[in-house]
C-alpha cells in the first residue's frame, strides 16, 4: 500500500471515531470493529455495519460466532481501502433510507474489488 | 443482483470508456471475480456498448455465460477470444448474422461448454457442425434456421449428453431421426418445419425422456403415444388420426398447442390424450366446430379459441371447466353479449380476457365487471361496445364506469373507432392501470390530459386521435410513464414531437416524427420459444432493413395535399408502412403463411 493512502486511512478511521464518540455521549451507541487485511481498524456503528446481511448475521447469531460477543470482526481478504470504501457506504445507505438521496462515489479503480467485497458482505 | 453495492460498482465500471481503461489491467481481480459477478459485467458492458475483442480477455478464466444474441458485430476475432474461456457453461449467439461455420473453430474442444444458442446464424453450415462435434459435454443446442443440411444434423448423433435439440426449419429428415436414436437423453426435441413424416415420427418414440415435442408445419398426421411428453406443438399440421395400436395415452401431457391445424375426425381426435391433465390448450386458427371435447379437460388455466367457429352455443362447454380457467382468449369468435353472460360466475379465477374482433357489446363490459372478480387484462378492441348504456327509459349511462370494480385490473385495451371522450371519462377513476390503449378518431386532447391522471401507468396509446400541438404541449404524463403510442395523431408537428421527446426523455414515443432507435432493445426483450415467436421476432429483425428504404426526413405530408386528400388516404395501404408492433398477434402470422 502507498503511503497515502495510508494517511487516508488513519483519516478515515479518525472519522468513524469521531462519529461514535459524538453519539456515545447522547445515545450510548453500539459500535463495532472492522479489521482489515492489513490490519487496519475502523470502529463504526453497529447500526452501519448492520447494513452488510453478512456483518447482520456475524452479529446477531446466538452464541456460535465469536464476532456477537467481542463486536470484532476480521476480514483478511478486504484491503484497508476497499473496507474504507465499505465503511463510506453503509453510512451512505442508511442516509439514503432516511430519504437523503445523494449519489455514492466510486472511483473506477476500485470497482472490480469492491464488487467482490459488496457480494462476499451482502451489501 | 440482489446487493445494491454490487450493482452501483457494475454502474460505475461501465459508465465510460476511460471508467473500463482505469479498472481492465487489474488482471488478478478480474480472475477473482466470482462467475456470476463476471457474466454481470459482461453483460452490462455489451450493454453500454463498451466490450470489445480485446476486453474479453480478461474475463476468461472467471465468466460462465456469455448472450451475445443479436449482437452484428460478433465476428471470428471475438471467437478468438471467447476459444479460450476455459469455464463456460453457456454460450448465446443467436442472430448474430457474421457467425459463420468456420468462426466456430475456436470454441472446438471446450469441454466446459453444456449450451449454445446459434438460431438463425444463417451461414453455420455442416462444416461448423463438424466443429462441435468435440464440443463433447453440450446438452443444449439450438441449430434453428441455420445453413444445416440433413448431413450436418447426422453428425449431431455422437453428442451423446443432448438433452435438448433445436432444429427447427432445418430439413431434417425421416433418415435423420432414425440415426438421432442414439440421444437417450433427449427432453426436448423441435422439429418444426422439417420433412419429417408419419414413417420418422416413429422413431420419436424411442426418445423415451422426451417432454416437449414440437412437429409444426411438418406432414405429420399422427399423434404419437409418447409416455412423458408434456408439451406437444403441432400447428398447422394435419391431423388425420390417432395412432390406435399403443395402448397408453399421452398421459401426463399438460401443453396442447395445435393453432392452424385441421383435423379429419375433429372431436375424436382430442381422445388421444388424458384430457385431465391438459392446463393448456391452443386451438386458435382451427376448423373446429364442436367444442364439447373441453368438457372434460377439468384442469384448463390457459385456452386460445381464437378465429375458430366458437361461439355462444358453445360457451357452455367453456363454463362447466372454468373452475381453473385463467386465461382465455376467444377474439375474431361469433361470441356476443349472450355468451359473455353465460360464462360470467363460472370462470371465478380468471385474470386475462380477450374478446376483440367480436360482436360483444356495453352490456358485457357490467357482467365481466361484476362477475369476473380477478381480471387483470382485458381486451376489448374492435368490438360493438359504443362506452353508453340505455337503461330503461332514462338517459344514456357510460358503461365504462362499472370496471372500477375490477380491482386487479391493469392492462385494458380498448382500440376501436368509434369511442368519444365522454364515453371514456370514466376510465380517469381506473388508478390500478399500467396499460391503456386506445384508438379513435374521435378522441381530442380532453381524453389525454384526462389520462395523465392515472398514477401507475407506464404505457399509454392515443392513437388515431385528433390531439393538436397545444394539447400535446399542455399534457403532462404520469410520472411512471415509459411508452407513449401517437401513431397516427396526424394533427400533429414534428416540432411538438421533438419536444415532447426533450421533455420527458425517459418516455419512449411512438409516432411517425419520433425516432424510433430502439428496436434493438425490443429484439432483446423477445424470449426464445416457440417458432410462432420466432417468425415473430425475424419480422422485427427484417425491420431496419426495411425501413431504411423509407427516407427519414420526408416532406410534412400535411404540405403536400390538402384535407379531404389526406382524409382519402388515410385508409390506403400504403398508411400501413408504420413500424409494427413489438408482438405480432398469431393470427398476423399465421396469414403470411
Amino acid at each position: 500500500m502507498t503511503k497515502g493512502a495510508e494517511k487516508k486511512q488513519r483519516k478515515a478511521k479518525a472519522v468513524a471515531e469521531k462519529k461514535e464518540t459524538t453519539t456515545t455521549t447522547t445515545t450510548m451507541r453500539e459500535t463495532v470493529k472492522l479489521i482489515s487485511m492489513e490490519g487496519f481498524e475502523f470502529v463504526i456503528d453497529r447500526e452501519a455495519a448492520m447494513v452488510s446481511h453478512t456483518i447482520r448475521s456475524m452479529l446477531t447469531s446466538p452464541g456460535g460466532f465469536s464476532e456477537s460477543k467481542d463486536g470484532v470482526v476480521t476480514f483478511p481478504d478486504i484491503s484497508t481501502p476497499i473496507l474504507e470504501k465499505i465503511c463510506q457506504y453503509f453510512y451512505w445507505s442508511l442516509q439514503y433510507s432516511r430519504g437523503k438521496e445523494t449519489e455514492f462515489h466510486i472511483e473506477p479503480e476500485l470497482t472490480l474489488e469492491l464488487m467482490m467485497a459488496a457480494n462476499y458482505l451482502h451489501t | 443482483m440482489d446487493s445494491p453495492l454490487v450493482r452501483l460498482c457494475i454502474e460505475e465500471a461501465c459508465k465510460s470508456g476511460d471508467a473500463v481503461e482505469r479498472w481492465r489491467l487489474q488482471r488478478r481481480s478480474l480472475e477473482k471475480l466470482p462467475p456470476h459477478l463476471a457474466d454481470a459485467l459482461l453483460r452490462r458492458l455489451l450493454h453500454r456498448r463498451l466490450l470489445f475483442p480485446s476486453l474479453l480477455e480478461g474475463f476468461k478464466h472467471s465468466v460462465e455465460n456469455i448472450d451475445l444474441r443479436g449482437e452484428s458485430s460478433i465476428n471470428a476475432e471475438w471467437m478468438a477470444y471467447i476459444g479460450g474461456f476455459a469455464n463456460l457453461l453457456s454460450l448465446n449467439l443467436s442472430d448474430c448474422q457474421r457467425i459463420n461455420s468456420s468462426s466456430l473453430w475456436p470454441i472446438t474442444g471446450l469441454t466446459s461448454l453444456t449450451e449454445l444458442d446459434l438460431s438463425r446464424c444463417m451461414k453455420v453450415t455442416d462444416t461448423g457442425i463438424k466443429h462441435l462435434q468435440s464440443v463433447v459435454n453440450l446438452e443444449k443446442l439450438w441449430i434453428s434456421q441455420t445453413g444445416v443440411t440433413e448431413a450436418g444434423i447426422s453428425l449431431l448423433a455422437s453428442l451423446k449428453k443432448l438433452s435438448l435439440l433445436d432444429l427447427g426449419g432445418l430439413p431434417v429428415t425421416d433418415q435423420n431421426l432414425i440415426s438421432l436414436r442414439a440421444l437417450t437423453k433427449l427432453e426436448y426435441l423441435d422439429i418444426w418445419g422439417s420433412n419429417v413424416t408419419n414413417l420418422g415420427a416413429i422413431c420419436i418414440l424411442k426418445f423415451s425422456n422426451l417432454s416437449f415435442l414440437n412437429l409444426s408445419w411438418t406432414s405429420v398426421t399422427q399423434t404419437l403415444n409418447i409416455p412423458h411428453l408434456e408439451c406437444l406443438h403441432m400447428n398447422k399440421c394435419d391431423i388425420v388420426s390417432i395412432s390406435k395400436t399403443h395402448s397408453s395415452p399421452l398421459a401426463s401431457l399438460k401443453k396442447l398447442v395445435l393453432s392452424g391445424a385441421t383435423f379429419s375426425a375433429e372431436t375424436e381426435s382430442f381422445s388421444f390424450t388424458n384430457q385431465s391433465s391438459i392446463t393448456y390448450l391452443d386451438v386458435s386458427n382451427t376448423p373446429l366446430r364442436k367444442f364439447s371435447f373441453l368438457a372434460t379437460m377439468i384442469n384448463l388455466e390457459h385456452l386460445d379459441l381464437s378465429s375458430t367457429a366458437f361461439g355462444d352455443d358453445s360457451v357452455e362447454f367453456v363454463a362447466c371447466v372454468g373452475e381453473s380457467l385463467r386465461i382465455l382468449n376467444v377474439s375474431y369468435t361469433k361470441i356476443t353479449s349472450v355468451g359473455v353472460g353465460n360464462l360470467a360466475g363460472h370462470v371465478p379465477q380468471l385474470n386475462t380476457l380477450s374478446l376483440s374482433q367480436t360482436s360483444v357489446d356495453d352490456l358485457s363490459i357490467l357482467l365481466i365487471s361484476t362477475m369476473m372478480p380477478c381480471i387483470k387484462t382485458l381486451d376489448l378492441s374492435m368490438t360493438r361496445i359504443q362506452g353508453f348504456m340505455q337503461r330503461q327509459t332514462q338517459q344514456a349511462e357510460p358503461s365504462f364506469a362499472a370496471l372500477q370494480s375490477l380491482t386487479s385490473l391493469e392492462i385494458l385495451s380498448l382500440e376501436h373507432a368509434y369511442l368519444s371522450d365522454t364515453a371514456l371519462s370514466p376510465l380517469s377513476s381506473l388508478t390500478g392501470l399500467t396499460h391503456l390503449s386506445l384508438k379513435s378518431t374521435y378522441l381530442t386532447d380532453f381524453t389525454l390530459h384526462h389520462l395523465s391522471s392515472l398514477p401507475n401507468l407506464v404505457s399509454l396509446g392515443v392513437q388515431d386521435a385528433v390531439l393538436t400541438d397545444n394539447g400535446l404541449e399542455k399534457f403532462s404524463p404520469p410520472s411512471r410513464l415509459r411508452t407513449l403510442d401517437l401513431k397516427g395523431c396526424w394533427l400533429l408537428s414534428k416540432e411538438a414531437i421533438t419536444a415532447l421527446c426533450k421533455r420527458y426523455p425517459h418516455i419512449k414515443v411512438r409516432h411517425d416524427f419520433a425516432d424510433d432507435s430502439s428496436s434493438l432493445e425490443q429484439n432483446q426483450l423477445l424470449p426464445r420459444s416457440s417458432p410462432l415467436e420466432k417468425s415473430g421476432r425475424r419480422r422485427n429483425n427484417q425491420r431496419p432493413e426495411s425501413s431504411v428504404a423509407v427516407p427519414r426526413n420526408f416532406v410534412d405530408q400535411r404540405l403536400k395535399y390538402n384535407r379531404e386528400e389526406l382524409v382519402a388516404l388515410q385508409n390506403s395501404p400504403l398508411s400501413q408502412l408504420l413500424p409494427r408492433e413489438v408482438l405480432v398477434s398469431v393470427p398476423d402470422i399465421l396469414a403470411d403463411l
